[in-house]
């Protein structure tokens, strides 16, 4: 795994990716959840990929031999899309306003057709008269198609100890 | 608010009325930080509680840390293999003992004055010990503080503030036998596996109970999980489906028609492989354990729960749920994953995906669940304090008839509910917390017979 090569740029396979168009495809994927925008963002993502969530005692552990938050395969994350955009899924009805924050960007090559990013995110949640604060780490596997990146995998890891009262999941983290 | 020194009589937490069928729960036993107090007294200081399980603590000199009815506590395998648990707190002046969650050794050191103690609880090492006149005696007095009663059931750990409880078996009555079906689902037993999802909800832990208990919420809450497995060609239903009150508190939710069980039970989602060894597992477990413990313990499933603080989803998978009431209107919740110790991986990663499809603040159930009792718990200030009488009451009557009757009743109904809060109204001892008028059944159903 190496640290892109020439600055600010990384080459997987024959195609090079800046990471200014890394730093775009996370904020757009911001902005689409934000505006609660699901078929958007599942278009984000390559087939067969995968969402994850670890639990907040995380140590680097396979979800197969673990429990966590979230352990979607492409089946689950189709279904958590489409009980999303419900109105029958209650704990998102009304939805939670979101507020999106990415940085430290980071991106490394993982495979001759993929790249490993690293980012930190907070994201603000408010609902119910509550205003609550995510803050964590993405580690996400891009593809990197001719038609621009997709998720393989996309992970949030949490740095809380514990999820606080009222903090759920229910929403895309 | 409600005043916990000085019941009124005139206010009870429960009322039942059997010339109408009704049931009814005083809304102050939701958020009366003076019931809280007496909760934590009568209830959480009194009876025996859910601690963990064995396997979190596999090997001597392993340690987990956890706060127990408000009390921090350390879980752990001493030296010699023995399960313990004492204070987390130092005998010399109260500090925080261990402040790692978890770990492996054989002495906790207090960085504060570096007292030390062996896992044993033994006094290991005090600094400049000759300046104490007592020696040896003062030694003695200065061991770890033990929580005064642990016993553990099939895996099961469970302590007790109360030096004086009743012995584990006596509480856990009819639950014990249904901690034994789930230990016997596999030959070698099961194990915790790593992966804790730690949340906490802004509700009353009886909510968090109800919720548990009740299959009358199935159909709407989870609205979007039963589309899904209708879509995956599962068919859901209610049908002749059971909760069962097993006495002192404990209750039992037996159903068969909400999903398949991994290893037992296939369902499509599960996959073509999957039905090939759910189809042997099936067949090693009749011939282990005689087709008809094979039943009950392969062909339903079951939420138990476990007075006060344990909960047992024995569902697709197995979670366990442990219920940290931190305040009236807030509750703290740990869940691990049970799985069999031996499985194989491609089992184990269908099984860790399923449970979690549904279960946790992630799952695609479980918060629909919290969102329930979140909006309760900030519902139910709509009525505080209101003279209007009966109002500031929530209704369990679903099911009353049979009670009457003397029938089992149904999964849908609230009869599991109703048996709950009569165990509650007498654990904390509210004097004239219940108000009962009409003709009252001479008994209850209790227990489940096996047939
Ligand atoms: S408080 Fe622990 S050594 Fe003094
Ligand atoms: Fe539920």
């Amino acid at each position: 795994m190496t640290l892109a090569n020439s600055y600010g740029t990384t080459t997987v396979g024959a195609r090079a990716v800046s990471r200014p168009e890394v730093e775009d495809f996370l904020y757009a994927e911001a902005d689409i959840l934000d505006a609660w925008r699901y078929d958007d963002w599942l278009a984000l993502f390559e087939e067969g990929a995968r969402y994850e969530i670890p639990t907040t005692d995380y140590r680097r552990w396979s979800p197969h031999e673990s429990g966590s938050f979230v352990n979607d395969d492409w089946d689950l994350l189709r279904a958590r899309v489409k009980r999303l955009k419900s109105r029958k899924a209650h704990a998102e009805n009304p939805p939670s306003r979101t507020h999106r924050l990415v940085s430290n960007v980071r991106v490394f090559e993982e495979s001759t057709d993929a790249l490993r990013v690293t980012a930190s995110f907070v994201v603000h949640r408010a609902r119910d008269g509550q205003f609550d604060t995510y803050v964590g780490r993405y580690e996400h596997l891009l593809a990197v198609t001719d038609d621009g990146l997709r998720f393989r995998l996309r992970r949030s890891i949490l740095g809380h100890e514990a999820l606080p009262a009222g903090a759920r999941l229910s929403f895309i983290l | 608010m409600w005043d916990a020194s000085q019941p009124k009589a005139t206010a009870p937490m429960i009322v039942e009325d059997w010339d109408r069928l009704t049931f009814r729960v005083n809304r102050e036993a939701y958020r009366s930080e003076g019931i809280f107090a007496r909760e934590r007294e009568a209830i959480w200081s009194r009876h025996w509680l859910y601690l963990g399980h064995e396997t979190e603590i596999a090997n001597p000199n392993d340690f987990v840390v956890r706060t127990l009815a408000g009390r921090p506590l350390i879980f752990c395998r001493d030296s010699t293999g023995e399960v313990r648990a004492f204070l987390n707190s130092c005998p010399h002046r109260g500090t925080v003992l261990c402040r790692e969650t978890q770990g492996s050794s054989k002495l906790f050191q207090c960085f504060y004055h570096a007292w030390t103690f062996r896992n044993t609880g033994d006094v290991a090492a005090i600094p400049d010990e000759q300046a104490y006149q007592a020696g040896e005696d003062f030694r003695a007095a200065m061991r770890l503080r033990a929580v005064p009663q642990l016993a553990s059931h099939e895996g099961f750990v469970f302590v007790s503030f109360n030096p004086d409880v009743r012995p584990l078996l006596d509480h856990l009555g009819e639950a014990a036998d249904y901690l034994t079906m789930i230990e016997e689902q596999h030959v070698g037993g099961m194990q915790t596996l790593p992966g804790v999802q730690l949340y906490s909800v802004r509700g009353n832990w009886k909510l968090a109970v109800e919720n548990a208990m009740d299959g009358y919420h199935f159909s709407p809450t989870h609205n979007t999980f039963v589309g899904y497995l209708r879509e995956s060609g599962y068919a859901v239903t209610d049908d002749d489906q059971y909760a069962y009150n097993l006495g002192n508190g404990h209750s039992l939710l037996v159903l068969t028609g909400h999903g398949g069980r991994i290893s037992m039970i296939w369902e499509p989602r599960f996959g073509a492989d999957e039905r090939v060894r759910t189809q042997a597992h099936r067949a090693e477990m009749a011939e282990r354990l005689g087709e008809r413990r094979a039943h009950y313990v392969a062909d339903e499933s079951h939420i138990l729960y476990v007075f006060p603080n344990l909960l047992l989803f024995d569902i697709e998978g197995l979670s366990i749920r442990q219920l940290e009431p931190v305040a009236a209107e807030q509750t703290d919740v740990r869940a691990w994953q049970l799985v069999p110790r031996d499985e194989e991986p491609a089992a184990r990663a269908l099984r860790m995906k399923t449970v979690v499809s549904f279960v946790g603040p992630g799952g695609l159930a479980t918060p629909d669940d919290i969102e329930a009792y979140e909006a309760v718990q900030r519902g139910i200030d709509a009525t505080a304090g209101d003279a209007r009488s009966g109002l500031d009451y929530s209704d369990m009557s679903r099911g009353m008839l049979d009670e009457v009757k003397g029938v089992q009743g149904r999964s849908i109904d609230e009869g599991a509910m109703r048996g709950f809060w009569r165990r509650w109204v007498d654990a904390v001892g509210i004097p004239d917390g219940l108000h009962s008028s009409g003709e009252r059944p001479a008994s209850f159903l209790e227990g489940r017979e096996m047939r």
